[in-house]
């Protein structure tokens, strides 16, 4: 008989939600460093080289903060689905829609002043991604399909898409064959905030954690949005338009996924390639459910994801560690975080008699 | 179910042994008296029938033989040696299985997987040579079921037999059923008795829960009756000349709480059902005043549930059958106000009336949201203040309102409900086993709750307990089968006396 057993609590754990998330990181980054050692790699080294590509070097933290942005406006989009239990694993595809749409209106209308090029690109970018993630959300209603799996298949679809946009129709003639649109007109350029190499997607970004917070805080909507998380059942019986309450949240994930497309396409490429599919969607997923799908713990978690991409490149660059391990981090993450919440209900305590 | 099939010849095992021997158990939950010195014999090859209405102990009992819960006193022997279950794995280590109405399948998996599931013999499993055990257990048990299937494609019944074959493969000595026929058809309760039978047959001793009197008296060799968490009977079926008589030990008659009760004015009609066919249930009509209560009575699964649900929005009834506070099902129902409206106060309070994780403001808002608007915006102080003013006035503890759903015992969760749904100032309440599991001050409180409440609406009350109903209601109906059997006012002592023989389905005297 094991001296452990495992006891159901009484009372939440308090601070424990922090605990469970910093033991999940603990853990995750002491498995990644042996499995340095298992690649005949020294840990050690290995240790201190994501330490200088990280937070020991000022270019690699500032490129760290732009990888943050779509991170952050992609796991807003998550979360707020996620808070009614309604499973968005497409903002990778959202995140394309929204790079097309605002790409559309940037080639579409090159001669327009900034001041009303980039709302008609940011609209676009909205539009796109809202209503791509709509598609999932009716077939949910309608057809009872699972969402976690047209969501997922949709991502292969947006992806293919903006492909067959860069290689065919928008595809640069001056490109010697490469992927890509032209260049944007000046006017469709987010630009940097003032003499910095931070870009105007920030701001971007606190418009919208502020918004999505004080949507959530102080709405009926944003209640009944909480309210409706309990499931179809409770819905009905407090008297929630579910239907809506899905459509609607599938929507606003769309287009904050869409927004981030907008913004990485217009601030950092200057245009549209296939590089702009880095996986900030899925990494988005991971950041939600570190942050427990909280605004201000999102923007810190997206901060942590994104520099660790930024170490892991360095990584490979300096350790030729292979390019999965980047992945295969952020996996192990999501999963001992999901793993750890056990301890939110169950604690262990010795073994009664 | 309108002919049982007939009970094959005993065989004789007269005084045998009993497998499992319960001696005085008793248990607590808080101030409830679950189990109150229970003493009960368990024989091999024999049938016992475990009979009582909902909340006098049937699970509470079982659920400490199965080594679920830990008896606060009492001793359990099996085999004449006295044991002890941490859990219900050691429970089924001494060979006492228990057969659950929700099942614990793996649904992807194929019946010889799942009856085999914890006991493979090595690493490596050869299917074939599972299928085959599971093949030769089903024929020696006359069940009738194919290892291969998919357990996902299988009905009701058919994973009923595969949790019977786990247990048998466990070699378990006695099987507790737990409402086995609750999920089943008519045809598959056939083949559930026949296979018990084949069971006691080889030696078995099987438990069957129930408070179906037809199917205790139709299998039973041994019947126990449990009210309120006492052994009130032990009686074979050839000692009891009716249903009507096991109804009488089973429901009881001796009143347990009463209220003063004053008759208020009955005012305008709130509820209306007119011949409502379907969901189960067959010519259903029934009226409701504002100012009366009117309860709803039979044994549990009578068509209770679904009479319910459909009033109160959750499932969808035929056309032009109910009307709420004048309108049409439909037309109500497409845009009901949150005032001076319909409050529903189900029997799941935590799953379904409140929000386990959420604390007592966001409860309260649950149903009482649209009057805290303004514009798009939420007056969350609002709702504080006034659940705070809540809290206070209907004493529910600890009185805090950050504290979640999930952390208030059943009687300050109720009075929590019923705050909150008599805040909305309703027309037509509709109270669903209203006092189920409270101790005796909460339950009085309730019911002074409700009776205050007739002076603004109409309360559909429907509960499992007589004394409940007799005490607040004006009216009562007694529900069989899906029907109204009889619909009489609580003035009528004749008819009132006979509510025993209506909730077994007699009619004709």
């Amino acid at each position: 008989m094991p001296a452990l057993r495992v006891i159901k609590r009484d009372e939440p754990w308090r601070g424990g939600a922090l605990a469970i998330v910093l033991g999940a990181l603990a853990f995750s980054l002491g498995a990644g460093i042996l499995m340095l050692a298992a690649q005949g790699k020294s840990p050690v080294q290995g240790a201190v080289v994501l330490w200088q590509g990280t937070f020991g070097n000022v270019f690699a933290l500032e490129d760290a903060l732009r990888k943050s942005v779509p991170i952050f406006l992609c796991s807003l989009g998550v979360a707020v689905a996620f808070r009614m239990q309604v499973w968005n694993i497409g903002a990778e595809g959202q995140f394309a829609l929204g790079a097309i749409g605002a790409t559309w209106a940037a080639l579409t209308f090159p001669g327009l002043p900034k001041i009303v090029l980039l709302p008609v690109m940011f609209l676009a970018a909205l539009l796109a991604g809202g209503l791509w993630a709509l598609i999932p959300a009716w077939l949910k209603l309608k057809l009872k399909v699972s969402e976690i799996i047209t969501t997922l298949m949709l991502n292969y679809i947006a992806i293919l898409l903006l492909d067959y946009l860069v290689f065919g129709v928008w595809k640069d003639p001056t490109s010697f064959g490469f992927p890509m649109t032209p260049e944007f007109s000046p006017a469709a350029i987010l630009g940097p905030i003032g003499g910095t190499r931070l870009h105007w997607g920030f701001a971007v970004c606190l418009v919208a954690g502020v918004g999505l917070w004080a949507f959530f805080r102080f709405t009926l909507l944003g209640y009944e949005l909480k309210a409706g998380g309990e499931g179809a059942r409770v819905a009905r019986y407090a008297g929630l338009p579910y239907g809506f309450l899905v459509g609607f949240v599938m929507t606003v994930s769309g287009a904050l996924a869409g927004l981030a497309g907008c913004v990485e396409t217009s601030a950092v490429l200057g245009r549209l390639q296939p590089s702009l599919m880095a996986g900030y969607g899925y990494t988005a997923i991971v950041v939600a459910w570190l942050a427990r799908l909280e605004p201000l713990p999102i923007a810190l978690a997206s901060f942590l994801l994104a520099v660790l991409r930024v170490g892991v490149e360095n990584l490979q660059l300096e350790m030729q560690i292979p390019a999965a391990y980047g992945m295969i981090m952020e996996g192990l993450i999501l999963l001992s975080v999901l793993a750890g919440q056990f301890f939110q209900t169950f604690r262990l305590g010795r073994r009664e008699g | 179910m309108d002919q049982l099939p007939a009970r094959p010849p005993r065989l004789a095992l007269p005084d045998a042994e009993p497998v499992v021997a319960l001696r005085g158990l008793t248990k607590r939950f808080g101030k409830v008296l679950a189990n109150d010195q229970i003493t009960l014999e368990i024989r091999p090859g024999r049938i016992k029938a475990l009979l009582g209405e909902n909340g006098a102990g049937k699970s509470t009992l079982m659920g400490m033989l199965a080594g679920r819960l830990v008896p606060d006193a009492g001793r359990m022997e099996v085999h004449g040696r006295e044991v002890r279950f941490a859990s219900a794995r050691e429970a089924i280590a001494a060979g006492i299985g228990m057969v659950y109405q929700h099942f614990m399948l793996v649904e992807a998996m194929t019946v010889a997987e799942n009856v085999l599931l914890g006991q493979e013999p090595g690493f490596f499993l050869s299917p074939r040579d599972m299928e085959r055990r599971v093949a030769e257990l089903a024929a020696q048990y006359r069940l009738d079921i194919d290892p291969r299937a998919r357990v996902g494609d299988l009905s009701m019944g058919e994973k009923q037999l595969v949790e019977i074959l786990k247990l048998l493969a466990r070699d378990s000595r006695v099987l507790i059923f737990d409402e086995p026929t609750a999920v089943l058809t008519p045809a598959e309760t056939f083949r559930l008795f026949e296979a018990l039978w084949s069971m006691t047959a080889q030696g078995k001793a099987v438990v069957f829960i129930s408070h179906k009197l037809e199917e205790v008296l139709a299998i039973a060799d041994e019947i126990a009756v449990l009210r309120s968490g006492k052994v009130e009977a032990e009686l074979r079926p050839e000692e009891i000349g009716s249903k009507a008589d096991l109804a009488r030990i089973m429901i009881g008659k001796d009143v347990l709480l009463e209220v003063d009760r004053t008759a208020a004015e009955v005012r305008e009609q709130v509820l209306d059902i007119r011949n409502l066919n379907g969901l189960g249930l067959t010519d259903i009509n029934l009226d409701l005043q504002r100012g009366e209560v009117l309860a709803v009575v039979g044994v549990a699964g009578n068509g209770q549930k679904a009479l319910v649900e459909a009033v109160c929005g959750l499932t969808q009834p035929p056309k032009d059958t109910i009307f709420i506070l004048g309108k049409p099902w439909r037309e109500y129902y497409a845009d009901p106000d949150w005032k001076h409206t319909l409050s529903y106060i189900p029997e799941d309070r935590l799953g379904l009336a409140t929000m386990r994780n959420k604390n007592l403001v966001d409860n309260m808002l649950l149903t009482t949201r649209k009057g805290f608007r303004s514009g798009p915006l939420l007056q969350k102080a609002r709702a504080v203040a006034d659940t705070r003013e809540l809290v206070r006035k209907y004493d529910i503890k600890p009185g805090r309102v950050r504290v979640l759903a999930w952390q208030l015992s059943g009687g300050n969760l109720q009075k929590a409900v019923l705050a909150r749904e008599l805040y909305r100032e309703p027309r037509l309440i509709v109270a669903e086993q209203p006092t189920q599991g409270l101790d005796v001050a909460a339950t009085e409180e309730v019911w002074r709750r409700l009776l205050d409440a007739r002076d603004m609406a109409g309360i559909l009350l429907v509960t499992g307990d007589l004394n409940e109903a007799l005490q607040l209601a004006d009216r009562v109906a007694v529900m069989y089968r899906g029907r109204v059997v009889a619909q009489f006012p609580v003035t009528d002592r004749d008819q009132v006396d006979k509510i025993g023989l209506y909730m077994a389905g007699v009619t004709d005297f």
